[in-house]
């Protein structure tokens, strides 16, 4: 037990390791690729030439990114077969349809376009090259809407049922699996945040050329657009965010009580905990600092409902580990004799709870005789590490706020066209480039851990679903990502540093048969 | 003969439209947000950004 616990640790601390860093990479690919559609359809409609310039500089630094997401995201896909093969063989014929599609969708669709959008400048007319370049924003958005498809149902499994026959989850409801509330909420939350990315990626760099003299109206351009874009991504991204909170709420309640801290169930009208300092072991904040009123209808989107704290959603878990006993015990009768009716009917009567019994499974072999003290340990299992949830949520809900306020001013100065005076934001403009990967790496620890211990949640435990490799495999396998990642941050710096300081290079080529208006920028020699 | 056909073209287009707000609306109401809004953003920051550019280049000349 002590080596398979050491496995199951090393395997999901390789796959946040992957996923946090691929994580990286996917949101200013999602946004930037929107954000060029943006400035190209600005210089197909204006005719503009400096709009044009424009798109060229930032599809460079967009190709550097992708090339990079796409790799790192090459190995995740792999390491659902090799780390997480239970997983995969439990939920594959869920979880292999959407993983599938945005596969095609990643490298027909996005790759093709990609390459026809960066090449394509004097082979392309001006509106098939914008065209171009909207099919490159919808193919990584919707290759980023088939990924969240299927953490949606990790999140709710839905339109599925488990086969005892096969011995696993069976697809019955594809509409039900891509119309999900948590995959659509997660999916639109999660592109709008690449927007914001994006946004905060071109006003920094924009700011830089700004602070030093160069580039001058490339870059107030750039900067103007990409904040407008960015302010009204930022009220999309926390509206969604608080849908996506809305619908969790319900879905998964250990998840919030953990973000939310909360111990004992809160009766409405319950407080916000602003700052706290969770104890799990104690079950209980060691500080907290609150905010009267406020938690029931930022939560429940009401005013009378309670929201169940982590003392009662273990004993809940305590009594669903018992009711689903029974089905497990069922489950392994029914692997030796499929035909035994009795013990079919008495599955089908608690499998609803079959998850839970697979909870106590870690600590007690035969579930049936399993004591009072495992399944009390099982059930406190169902909470997840509720300090890091807490704070990663507070973390990704402030900076978002702080993104905002910061866009506002942005938009402010930028329409007002007095930016150049305001060396202030253009310092501080730099500094926000991070601000949004910040964001969006917490936003993905409060998804994936507090779904914790779950891998499909209340279905399927994370102790349960990791390969049965060695330690020495995982340590080798583990150290190889860290090597090899580290390397790829470094060339990844390298080239957008590069890109960066030698700034707009000369004119791209002109998309061939310009039909339309085409006007040179008056400060064209200021370039 | 032309305009008829991009007429009947753009007709179809709008129909398919409409069709896929009812179905999304229907069931996939957060999808249809994206879409809304993700147009909503383009065209606002897009729109914007060459309104501007226009009124600054006007006040210069």
């Amino acid at each position: 037990m002590q080596e398979l616990d050491t496995v199951i640790a090393l395997s999901r601390t390789q796959f946040a390791a992957t996923a946090l860093y691929h994580y990286l990479f996917v949101p200013l690919t999602l946004g930037l690729s929107v954000l060029l559609a943006t400035m190209e359809t600005i210089y197909v409609v204006t005719g503009r030439d400096i709009y044009r310039r424009m798109t060229h500089f930032w599809a460079k630094l967009f190709a550097i990114n992708f090339a990079l997401g796409v790799a790192t995201g090459l190995t995740m896909e792999f390491e659902f077969g090799t780390n997480w093969s239970t997983y995969s063989h439990f939920v594959g014929d869920i979880f292999g349809a959407p993983l599938a599609i945005e596969g095609l969708m990643a490298f027909f669709l996005e790759s093709t376009f990609v390459g026809l959008m960066l090449f394509g400048w004097g082979k392309l007319s001006r509106g098939k090259h914008l065209l171009v370049t909207y099919m490159v924003a919808l193919g990584s958005n919707l290759s980023a809407l088939w990924i969240l498809v299927a953490n949606g149902y990790m999140q709710k499994p839905i339109g599925s049922s488990f086969n005892p026959d096969t011995m696993r989850m069976e697809l019955t409801s594809f509409t039900d699996l891509i119309f999900s509330p948590e995959a659509q909420a997660k999916f639109v939350h999660t592109s709008i945040a690449g927007y914001l990315t994006a946004a905060l990626f071109v006003l920094g760099i924009s700011a830089f050329y700004m602070l030093r003299g160069r580039h001058l109206e490339l870059a107030k351009r750039s900067f103007r657009v990409a904040a407008l874009f960015g302010l009204f991504a930022s009220v999309g991204v926390i509206s969604l965010g608080d849908a996506l909170g809305f619908i969790n709420g319900s879905a998964q309640p250990t998840k919030l009580a953990a973000m939310e801290g909360l111990w004992e169930t809160a009766e409405a009208p319950a407080g916000f905990n602003l700052i706290a300092w969770p104890n799990q072991d104690e079950q209980r904040n060691d500080f907290e600092l609150q905010v009267p009123y406020l938690l029931t209808p930022l939560v429940t989107h009401g005013f009378e409902e309670s929201i169940p704290g982590v003392k009662d959603l273990v004993a809940d878990a305590e009594t669903k580990i018992r009711n689903g006993i029974p089905a497990l015990t069922a489950l392994r009768t029914l692997r030796e004799n499929p035909d035994d009716a009795q013990a079919l009917e008495q599955f089908e009567a608690h499998q609803d709870n079959l998850g839970y019994a697979l909870l106590v499974q870690r600590y007690a072999e035969d579930v049936s005789q399993a004591t009072d003290a495992q399944i009390a340990r099982a059930a406190a299992d169902t909470i997840p590490p509720v300090a890091t949830v807490f704070w990663s949520f507070r973390v990704m809900v402030g900076t978002a706020f702080l993104m905002m306020a910061f866009l506002i001013v942005s938009v402010i100065y930028s329409l007002r066209d007095t930016l150049l005076e305001k060396r202030w934001l253009l310092r501080v403009a730099p500094w926000m480039i991070p601000v949004p990967f910040i964001a969006n790496e917490a936003g993905w620890i409060v998804a994936e851990l507090g779904r914790q211990p779950w891998t499909v949640y209340g279905q399927l435990p994370t102790w349960l679903s990791a390969s049965t490799h060695s330690v020495e495999y995982m340590i080798f396998s583990l150290t190889g990502f860290v090597l090899l990642y580290t390397l790829f941050i470094i060339i990844e710096m390298f080239l957008m540093v590069k890109f960066i300081r030698l700034g707009p290079s000369e004119p791209a080529k002109a998309p061939v048969a310009d039909s339309g208006p085409h006007r040179h920028s008056s400060q064209w020699s200021e370039i | 003969m032309k305009q008829i056909l991009l007429f009947i073209f753009w007709l179809c287009v709008a129909m398919v439209a409409i069709a896929l707000t009812i179905v999304l609306g229907e069931r996939g109401a957060w999808y249809f947000a994206w879409v809304v809004g993700t147009v909503m953003i383009v065209l606002i920051a897009a729109a914007g950004t060459a309104i501007i550019d226009a009124r600054y280049e006007e006040e210069h000349d």
